[in-house]
């Protein structure tokens, strides 16, 4: 019983700053600070007039969604093999595939851009975002896709095959219909991932910037602070719109796969 | 050569594991290399000067702002990864042991959500909460509590921890999660059934049995928290500052992109190092238990 | 009879692990044939050979006199029941057994849902081509694994193990069935099984395969009564073994059998090119009799005492112990009207036959 009121209060904790987004977002005042003010919703008309912003978010959602094919098609690759084959190495190029799950973002972000700008003298553009992008998101995809890869039956496609089925069209009929969730959830979190990703960005973004790049140069106007709580708070109900689907999808792929569900995208 | 490929369960599961290996070779393994590469040059304004040299590191070692930026940043990294698994086993715990099955993929759900959004928004609402004006403060003399808000919460080390601990709590739930959902739940049964009490049952076998978790947990946090530079920035004012601050100032405002890079090498041996010995202590006390 | 399938000196190779060794084997059209073996021995690989889904490193693989070592697992005249029964869940049970038929252009499609309804009614399954897969039972899947797989008229069915996820009494009832099956649509069956009495119940011939090797080929009466190893004598039913000297191989084999004397038997009884030397006396339980009171026989007798009982309800098994044996002979016996249970320590005779007896080295 004490366990369950520390895990509820640690849940108020996880959400104590995203409860304060829809506050301010509505609060008539330009000082983001306690006591609240009147009612308005002013900031959000601001952010319909605001260009500067539109062309942010129109090149992140040109990055997420690039980001969230190109990973995906990487993770499927790696999730199958990880699933369906002995090979050598195995163990090893899985690890180094896995690596950017742990390794720090700004060192990702600093390599990246000493090899494209120092050494090649390519320009930065939306295309050295997403190159980093889908290199950081790819281990999260594999991880979602596994669960949906190693919980078929090896025996499935062979089933296709011996009916008479290529492996192409054995992979076509029986596993893709079988891990489709998979592949639609695993396309939501990389986008998700990208929409928000700024540590990288920042470093990697040509002469526009990126959504967060964006909202990181309205931070250091206070001026501007509650059109970014208005922004944020769009931000937060999209993504838990998008997260939401992505649970169901995985837990429907489960159920359609027939497993007991484990829980969990990670 | 296709047709041999093609042909065994081990060639297919090279020929398709390649393509992501490939892609973290040219976009990871190569730009990692660059940067050790860079470490070893000298750069003045825009020109590159790409004769072999150990200056960069010397400064680092001769100017003693590195060496207090590494540390600190070093402390703090060591003190959200303490803060944040130490919060976290508790929870991770809870929905493993106490939570119905079918319910704890809501609760993971639950956990997970926060860290999918807005990370720099979340980080800038920390500053909201422990700010002069912010939450904590205006709550705690609203009930009298303190007469003065309060002042060491905010623009210091104290709330770059706080608010990494908030950023990494997924990252250091799920591991242990799943770790403890591995424990066959008839091994706590045999142990009370030899005579240990629950808490005992605890320490010898749900404890090191969780380890790998743990562990994982550990470097999940640790690792990428030295990297971090939006919380320092927004959270930590003039004394705290960590070392990432300084190797983005140094790519992005002072154009010293090699002395950068010597930061960032530097960075990556030092928590490479920490983790390491970390891992090796753990797998001998494993080993010295057993 | 006619060759159907036939391997030539296959052998398979995992790396250094040698799956496979040296087989040669001939399957004929129509037969219940099946391989047996304990985990590992390779049966279930040799199996995946025939289906196309393993190589051989070696040797050559024909079916209905083509060669196999070109045809991938698609294009090969054998359809197989998978262990776990690899019933595609995303499908209906009709679209299951339709799955194969998705290529043959020159059926029109009511054509192809009679043949469904045929294949469903011949499993016992009428009307159940509308239900969704993952909602059936055990015994349910396998009759739709069958439906799918016969559906195709394939020259050869492959089982792999396919009775093992059902329970006890489900098992039995399949095993009849399939028989029966076998027996209606007259396609060649192997099945691939650890279980000896399903081999035995169900089979034509039977190969038992130890390490990569089969051990014995025939029909499951000969393998039973005339094991020729000690290993298939020990893998199949119960036996006692009794040290053995065989002094002299002419028309009959002369041996002496520690704890029985002097006994001749005939050639069957023994492996071929059996010699004079050390040797093992194999006699199953069921072949020995304890002596009761009143009861007399014109067989065999040899004096023990009963050193322990295990009571089986139709059956009890006696372990008695006779001179000159280390380990007692265990004894199976029908609990026959008017039959007591002996008790331990009881003094009795052993009845033995020396045509029950088979000679192993």
């Amino acid at each position: 019983m004490r366990l369950r009121v520390y895990a509820v209060a640690y849940l108020v904790f996880l959400y104590a700053p995203i409860a304060l987004l829809p506050i301010f977002a509505f609060n008539d005042a330009t000082i983001i600070a306690f006591p609240l003010s009147g009612f308005t919703t002013d900031w959000f008309s601001a952010l319909a007039t605001n260009t500067a912003l539109h062309t942010a978010v129109k090149n992140s959602l040109f990055i997420a969604v690039m980001t969230a094919i190109l990973s995906t098609l990487l993770g499927m690759c790696a999730a199958r093999a990880g699933a369906m084959a002995r090979f050598p190495m195995k163990a090893g190029i899985m690890g180094f595939i896995m690596l950017p799950l742990v390794l720090p973002e700004i060192i990702v972000a600093v390599s990246l851009l000493v090899v494209v700008v120092q050494i090649m003298g390519w320009g930065l553009s939306n295309w050295t975002i997403i190159a980093a992008h889908v290199l950081i998101c790819t281990p999260f995809c594999i991880a979602i896709l596994n669960g949906a890869f190693q919980n078929l039956d090896p025996s499935m496609e062979e089933a296709a095959m011996d009916l008479g089925e290529s492996r192409f069209s054995a992979f076509r009929l029986v596993t893709l219909p079988l891990v489709a969730p998979g592949i639609v959830s695993s396309m939501l979190i990389a986008f998700t991932i990208s929409l928000d990703e700024f540590i990288i960005a920042f470093f990697l973004s040509g002469a526009s910037p990126t959504m967060p790049v964006y909202i990181w140069s309205m931070l250091r106007f206070p001026a501007s602070l509650p059109v970014v709580m208005a922004l944020g708070t769009i931000l937060v109900a999209l993504s838990i719109v998008l997260l939401t689907i992505a649970e169901i999808l995985r837990r429907r792929g489960m159920a359609r796969a027939g497993v007991k569900d484990k829980g969990g995208f990670l | 050569m296709w047709q041999k490929l093609t042909s065994t369960e081990g060639g297919r599961g090279l020929l398709l594991i390649s393509p992501p290996f490939f892609y973290a070779l040219v976009l990871l393994a190569v730009p990692l290399g660059a940067i050790v590469l860079f470490s070893f040059w000298t750069q003045d304004f825009m020109n590159l000067d790409t004769t072999f040299t150990l200056n960069n590191y010397r400064e680092i070692v001769e100017k003693p702002i590195y060496g207090a930026l590494l540390q600190r940043s070093l402390y703090v990294s060591a003190s959200v990864t303490l803060v944040t698994v130490l919060l976290a086993f508790p929870v991770a715990y809870f929905v493993s042991f106490h939570v119905r099955p079918e319910r704890k993929s809501l609760w993971l759900f639950l956990i997970t959500i926060p860290f999918w959004t807005s990370y720099l928004i979340r980080v800038f609402l920390w500053k909201v909460i422990l700010g002069y004006n912010g939450v904590i403060n205006s709550g705690l003399m609203k009930i009298g509590l303190i007469d003065e808000p309060l002042t060491f919460i905010l623009y210091n080390v104290n709330a770059v921890i706080i608010t990494l601990a908030h950023a990494f709590a997924p990252f250091a739930i799920l591991p242990i999660f799943v770790a403890l959902e591995k424990i066959d739940r008839s091994l706590l049964e045999a142990s009370q059934d030899l005579g240990e009490s629950k808490l005992m049952t605890f320490l010898r076998v749900t404890l090191p049995l969780s380890m790998p978790g743990l562990v994982a947990a550990v470097l999940i946090v640790f690792i990428p928290t030295i990297g971090d530079y939006v919380t320092p920035e927004l959270m930590g004012g003039a004394g705290g500052k960590l070392i990432a601050n300084m190797i983005q100032t140094q790519f992005l405002a002072l154009n010293n992109a090699p002395l950068g890079a010597a930061l960032a090498v530097v960075a990556m041996i030092s928590v490479t190092a920490i983790s390491l010995a970390f891992v090796l202590l753990n797998i001998r006390w494993l080993k010295g238990r057993s | 009879m006619t060759a159907l399938i036939t391997l030539k000196g296959v052998n398979k190779y995992y790396g250094d692990y040698h799956a496979l060794r040296d087989i040669d084997l001939t399957i004929n059209a129509g037969e219940f044939f099946s391989l047996l073996g304990p985990s590992g021995c390779g049966k279930t690989t040799l199996l995946r050979t025939i289906a196309g889904f393993e190589g051989v490193s070696d040797g050559v693989v024909t079916i209905g006199s083509k060669d196999m070592a070109n045809v991938p697992a698609n294009l090969r005249p054998t359809n197989m029941v998978f262990q776990s029964y690899a019933i595609f869940p995303h499908l209906s049970v009709g679209e299951n057994v339709a799955f194969g038929l998705r290529k043959r252009s020159d059926l029109t499609r009511d054509a192809k849902a009679a043949l469904v309804d045929e294949a469903l009614a011949m499993v016992g399954l009428d009307g159940y081509g509308k239900r969704a897969a993952h909602a059936l039972s055990g015994g349910q899947r396998q009759r739709v694994a069958l439906a799918r797989a016969l559906i195709l008229k394939p020259k050869v069915l492959l089982l792999d193990e396919p009775l093992s996820a059902l329970d006890k009494k489900m098992r039995e009832q399949m095993q009849v069935e399939l028989i029966k099956l076998q027996r209606h649509v007259g396609i060649t069956f192997i099945l691939v099984t650890h279980d000896q009495e399903e081999a035995l119940v169900m089979s034509d011939r039977i190969a038992v395969m130890f390490e990569g090797r089969i051990g014995q080929l025939d029909d499951p009466e000969t393998l039973y009564r005339r094991p020729k190893s000690r290993k298939v004598a020990e893998f199949i039913g119960k036996m006692n073994f009794l040290p053995a000297e065989v002094r002299a191989v002419a028309e009959t084999i002369d041996l002496d059998v520690a704890g029985l004397g002097q006994v001749s038997v005939s050639f069957e009884q023994a492996p071929e090119g059996m010699d004079t030397g050390p040797a093992v006396a194999g006699i199953r339980p069921e072949t020995l009799a304890v002596l009761f009171e009143g009861e007399t026989t014109d067989r065999m007798l040899v004096d023990g005492v009963v050193d322990e009982v295990v009571y089986y309800g139709d059956m009890t098994y006696y372990d008695v112990r006779i001179a000159g044996v280390d380990k007692p002979l265990n004894i199976a016996m029908k609990n026959l009207i008017g039959r007591p249970v002996l008790d331990v320590g009881a003094r009795t005779q052993v009845v033995w036959d020396a045509r029950s007896l088979v000679v192993l080295r």
